[in-house]
């Protein structure tokens, strides 16, 4: 039910919240590829994930940068309203990063398992994300599990804004937290911490975020969203063309976008030689990442299950839940509009839990068999 | 000469003592609140204005009701308080200048109740909360209700059991079985599931 308004129905309103992974969304109107796919798109930079999430589902915006996950949330009704989003694409993989207290890091360095280091102590160690059924807490609680950590029984975890954590963390209120850049490794400036590892060390081509709107919207007006998933594929893949992430360095660093100072923007979002292509910052992969793969839906659904934010069993299986929300035939309509290529099946190898390297039952969280 | 009653209206009967938290982190006014609500007559915790704070102050002060502007950065925040919300359950009210109802239809859910406030007289802001809280105290007792409902079913098994496993081994009846259970029961002062736990475990070893 979108509100009745004088709008044209082809001007959209997009909100984003000012991350360095907002940047697809800040070029398709940039560089006017809104008009050439016939729309107009309105940027509204929202304040929280919560937010965004609301004002998609009132109407009051149309398509949103949202966390992968968060829409898989809102279909199951964890902890807040229940509702019908849909994803369009994957609008970048990895990028995110997980940072610890200095001596938390330098333990570790030193070769000592973070379950000793966070042993023995008389409060329980607090770690933050930035929001419950989003990436970030996942990519935490899968990590600390492979360390050897229980995230549900060992740790605190809290959901804070993400440009709050490097001075809590610097003021010892937190012991880490995982979040997206420029936040992760914000504390490399701030100092009390650094950065130890990059989201895309966890599970190299993970999901991070996505373009989502109304499920209403995705089947009842097919052609505009077909245009908007084809201006934002067009988009991401103008960002990962040799050269072009240094304009958006500036676009960034605007007051109405991120408002940080443009080195630090161009330190989280420029290639790396350092990193491998897999496990780096990308948002087109020649397709490959956009695609809103049935997988990354299901693998969501089960660790929502592994860390008891969902009971172990729906009365469906996770897979018919994933084909309601991932708009598969958009995206190929779009991809084929663009000229991007796209895989026969949707579908993609999911990461072993690093915590049952040999196929077992995950040591921690419930027991998906 | 005076006719007809002239009594005043007897006051609205409000939940005794509420404890409201303003979480006051952006433009909108929301610390003007406080007056508003102190002359209703709820107890105005101190307010927070950062998510951190705000984590603190539900945990120690433990709030009725948070009061928080749709647009605040701290939302997050309590997005995983309604998470975990069985063991610390808090509704919230959002503040909302443009009085979308659409907006508010939308975060009603499990354990998150959402009203507008697009004005800030207290006569419309009682109401409000109280229908709030009514609305997340109705969802609480569905919850406990359920939970109830739940263990008494595993609980009728194991007494199902305890049965099963005496007329088994014992040779007795359906009635002598529950009987003998009950007096069991009766005789230590415990629930007749306590005693049905204390059976099943050993039974093979009673023959």
């Amino acid at each position: 039910m979108s509100q009745t308004d004088l709008r044209d129905e082809r001007t959209l309103r997009l909100g984003f919240m000012p991350l360095i992974d907002c940047a697809p969304l800040i070029a398709v109107v940039r560089l006017g590829l809104d008009r050439k796919y016939g729309l107009r798109l309105q940027l509204l930079r929202q304040a929280s994930w919560a937010a965004i999430r609301d004002k998609l589902i009132a109407g009051e915006l149309d398509a949103v940068h949202a966390l992968a996950g968060l829409v898989h949330g809102v279909e199951t009704g964890i902890g807040g309203p229940r509702a019908e989003l849909a994803v369009l694409m994957t609008l970048n993989q990895n990028g995110q990063g997980i940072s610890l207290s200095t001596s938390l890091a330098d333990g570790l360095a030193q070769g000592t398992p973070l379950r000793e280091l966070l042993a023995n102590r008389p409060h329980p160690p607090v770690f933050a994300q930035t929001f419950p059924t989003g990436t970030h807490a996942m990519w935490l609680n899968h990590w600390l599990a492979s360390q050897g950590v229980d995230p549900l029984a060992s740790i605190r975890s809290v959901t804070l804004p993400p440009p709050l954590m490097p001075e809590a963390l610097a003021r010892g209120e937190l012991d880490g937290y995982c979040a997206g850049e420029p936040w992760a490794s914000a504390v490399d400036v701030a100092g009390g911490g650094r950065r130890v590892v990059r989201s895309g060390e966890i599970w190299p081509g993970h999901p991070e975020k996505v373009l989502a709107c109304r499920r209403e919207f995705a089947t009842l007006q097919p052609d505009i969203a077909v245009a908007l998933t084809a201006a934002v594929l067009e988009a991401c893949r103008w960002m990962d063309a040799p050269g072009h992430r240094q304009q958006v360095v500036e676009w960034l660093a605007d007051r109405d976008v991120i408002g940080l100072p443009a080195e630090r923007i161009a330190h989280c979002l420029l290639p790396d030689d350092t990193q491998a292509p897999a496990t780096a910052l990308r948002f087109h992969g020649d397709g490959l990442v956009n695609v809103p793969w049935l997988s990354d839906g299901v693998w969501f659904l089960q660790q929502f299950r592994r860390w008891k934010l969902l009971p172990a069993q729906s009365s469906e299986s996770d897979e018919a839940i994933v084909a309601r929300i991932h708009r598969i035939e958009t995206y190929r309509q779009a991809a084929e509009w663009v000229g991007v290529a796209v895989p026969s099946v949707a579908t993609r190898p999911q990461p072993q839990a690093a915590d049952d390297a040999d196929g077992a039952m995950h040591k921690f969280g419930a027991s998906l068999h | 000469m005076l006719h007809g009653n002239m009594e005043p209206t007897p006051p609205l009967t409000l939940p005794a003592m509420l404890r409201v938290l303003l979480v006051n982190d952006t433009e909108k006014p929301i610390g003007e609140l406080r007056q508003a609500l102190l002359a209703i007559g709820y107890r105005v915790l101190d307010d927070v204005a950062a998510a951190g704070a705000l984590l603190k102050a539900v945990e120690t002060q433990q709030p009725d009701v948070v009061i928080i502007d749709v647009d605040s950065p701290s939302r997050d925040t309590l997005e995983q308080l309604a998470v975990i919300h069985r063991q610390a359950p808090r509704p919230v009210v959002m503040f909302s200048a443009d009085g979308d109802n659409q907006l508010i239809r939308s975060v009603v859910g499990a354990g998150v109740t959402a009203y507008v406030v697009d004005g800030l007289s207290s006569a419309r802001l009682a109401p409000i909360i109280e229908v709030a809280l009514a609305r997340f105290e109705q969802q609480t007792q569905l919850r406990r209700k359920l939970d109830d409902v739940q263990q008494q079913l595993v609980d009728r098994k194991l007494i199902d059991r305890a049965k099963g496993m005496l007329m088994d081994k014992r040779g007795m009846s359906e009635a002598e079985a529950y009987a003998a259970l009950r007096q069991q029961a009766m005789k230590q002062g415990v629930k007749l599931v306590d005693v049905a736990r204390q059976i099943i475990p050993i039974a093979d070893l009673l023959g």
